[in-house]
């Protein structure tokens, strides 16, 4: 007999009761495992797409209609640009990397993005085995998340439809070619269809010859002051090329002062810095969002709460027990210890399995939500962070065994063993 | 071995029994008697040092109870004195065979679990050392208590109502384990009771409520 197994046998004897503290521990840990979860992969989602754009160059409007459209790929962009301002700027100096995008068709509501491969390979993705990225015009490099929702593999053909919502015309006469697939990302990627620029000019090209009427085959959301003039561009260069917008990234910190005024000022174009326009966002949207810290941490303080009520009612419950130990000369520390064995047990164990419950949540949550397009989630990965649950777990479980561990000395064994 | 001088017993400053002087020798064993309420627990209590005397002296194999404070006492009481509760006090948690090895893991002494097992032998309920106490009947239950208030060979066994539960068969037998097992270590019996039935067993008495 020693406080271990001692421990064991009062958890066992009082199953129920052990049962439903560790249940409320449990719990509790399994709530900040998700919302830790939740957090951090939404904020990751967030900066994984933003991962080394330092600025983004699209047609005249809002900036950060320009920064959704083009790097989180929710709104309607703002416009073109034409390929040839596009490819002037991308040989400036002071730019590593340019990369265009053009819009403007989805297939079953996923963006179909003209680009070339160094759109993929900026945000890190590999090619699944059997792929390659496309060499010509109406060849398709599918996200992960569009192929398994498609159940489109190499081989397979498609058809666009215009513009960026479902329910667009049919561009059933230009069949795309998956070519390859990408294996998940974690960022926008895994929800778009890639190709090259040129399947997306040939498509509209096609197009505006057999409508006419139909006048703004890239930009046809676009904004509408400029349309005009683009209409005129049109009708005097009958190939004249566009992209939606371009992604830049620095050579060097100084490029962040010069260049976007330089294209503001000096450009029919827009430079738009995603960092800025993020942070504009969240602090549009800080009230909100420190709402919901608040409450989580609120939630937090009453789960441990809760976790020390019923610890402590659990452990106030052996004073009498305890008392009969000290009437068979158990020394301070060796009940001490029984409390403290007791309650960390308890605790260990009900950290362990609210650690185990959170992940099944955020996983059960991930596959439930699966079918929005927006949100890509997991639980199966672990966070640093949550390797702090244990010790601070541990902390309140010493606490909860501590008050009733320190009362046992108080206890008056006559009262409690002889007269009752 | 046992010396009372001057007590006066009782709690919350309230003495409630007085003992001008009282000795027992080595296995001498002792009744107290007396009608309800005369003190009989309180006294009882104050020689199983689980309540400090008001006044007076208490001395137990030459150690002094005035000298002895909170877990010090607590200590000496758990390698010297043998009690038996009135309500018996099993730990329901633990198996019979464990409440024996509880008391010997409380007094911080070595568990000995051949003891135990042939204590129980001895108190014919070796077979019930993996059950759980509340499954016993009562008088089984009394005989667990007793293996526990012996298990580790105390100068002294303190029984509150140890027999008065029980039908006269088991009140003999009961009695007659206790005597057997007090001799075999030499230890005194201190019996508060009523019970009539167990008079003729002991020599000495003090009675509550009227002269020694």
């Amino acid at each position: 007999m020693n406080c271990v197994n001692l421990s064991f046998a009062y958890l066992r004897h009082k199953a129920l009761s052990t049962a439903l503290t560790m249940a409320t521990f449990a719990a509790g840990v399994a709530m900040i495992v998700v919302l830790l979860l939740v957090n951090s992969q939404l904020q990751n989602e967030f900066f994984n797409n933003l991962k080394g754009i330092d600025l983004v160059v699209g047609g005249k409007g809002s900036p950060m209609q320009l920064i959704l459209s083009s790097v989180f790929h929710l709104d309607i962009p703002t416009g073109n640009i034409p390929l040839e301002e596009a490819e002037k700027l991308s040989k400036h100096p002071m730019i590593k990397e340019a990369i265009p995008l053009a819009l403007g068709d989805n297939y079953q509501g996923f963006r179909i993005v003209g680009s070339t491969p160094a759109y993929p390979t900026h945000y890190q993705a590999k090619l699944k085995i059997g792929g390659r990225y496309w060499g010509k015009a109406m060849e398709a490099v599918l996200g992960s998340e569009v192929a398994e929702k498609s159940r489109l593999k190499p081989g397979d053909t498609f058809s666009g439809s215009h513009g960026l919502n479902v329910g667009g015309e049919l561009h059933s006469e230009f069949p795309y070619t998956v070519v390859g697939v990408l294996e998940p990302t974690g960022s926008i990627l895994d929800r778009l269809v890639l190709t090259g620029l040129e399947s997306v000019w040939y498509i509209h090209e096609h197009h505006h010859h057999d409508h006419d009427e139909d006048e703004g085959e890239l930009h046809h959301e676009g904004d509408h002051d400029h349309h005009d003039e683009d209409h005129e561009d049109e009708d005097n260069h009958e190939h004249k090329r566009e992209v939606t917008s371009l992604l830049l990234s620095y050579n060097s910190p100084l490029a962040a002062v010069s260049l976007p005024r330089m294209i503001n000022s000096m450009t029919s174009m827009q430079a738009a810095s995603p960092a800025f326009e993020v942070a504009r966002l969240t602090a549009f949207m800080g009230t909100g969002t420190e709402t919901l810290t608040y409450f989580a941490w609120f939630l937090i303080i009453l789960a441990g709460f809760g976790i020390f009520a019923g610890l402590y009612n659990a452990m106030n419950e052996r004073r009498y027990d305890l008392a009969l130990m000290r009437s068979f000369g158990a020394r301070p520390g060796k009940l001490f210890a029984l409390m403290m064995s007791e309650s960390l047990i308890v605790s260990l164990i009900s950290v362990a399995a609210g650690l185990a419950i959170g992940h099944l949540l955020v996983e059960a949550f991930a596959i439930w939500i699966n079918n929005s397009k927006h949100i890509h989630m997991t639980g199966r990965i672990f966070l640093s962070t949550e390797t702090w649950l244990i010790p601070m777990s541990l902390v309140v479980g010493a606490l909860a065994a501590l008050l009733p561990a320190i009362r046992v000395y108080r206890i008056d064994i006559f009262k409690t063993l002889v007269q009752r | 071995m046992l010396e009372i001088q001057n007590l006066k017993a009782g709690y919350d400053k309230k003495v409630i029994v007085e003992v001008p002087q009282f000795n027992l020798l080595p296995g001498e064993h002792c009744l107290i008697l007396g009608a309800s309420g005369s003190g009989k627990t309180t006294l009882l209590s104050t020689v199983s040092g689980l309540l400090s005397p008001i006044a007076g002296d208490i001395v137990l194999d030459s150690n002094n109870y005035n000298d002895l404070y909170g877990a010090a006492m607590d200590e000496f009481r758990g390698r010297h004195i043998g009690i038996i509760y009135q309500t018996l006090h099993m730990v329901s948690a633990l198996t019979v065979l464990d409440n024996l090895l509880l008391a010997q893991y409380a007094a911080g002494l070595p568990q000995d679990k051949k003891k135990a097992v042939h204590l129980l032998e001895h108190l014919g309920i070796a077979d019930k050392k993996a059950d759980k106490p509340e499954t016993l009947s009562q008088g089984q239950q009394q005989r667990v208590a007793i293996a526990r208030a012996t298990i580790n060979n105390p100068k002294i066994i303190v029984g509150d109502e140890p027999t008065s539960a029980l039908d006269d068969n088991a009140c003999e037998t009961v009695m007659g384990l206790l005597l057997q097992l007090a001799s075999s270590s030499n230890a005194c019996l201190v019996i508060a009771t009523h019970d009539q039935r167990i008079k003729r067993h002991f020599h000495k008495q003090i009675t509550l409520g009227g002269a020694q």
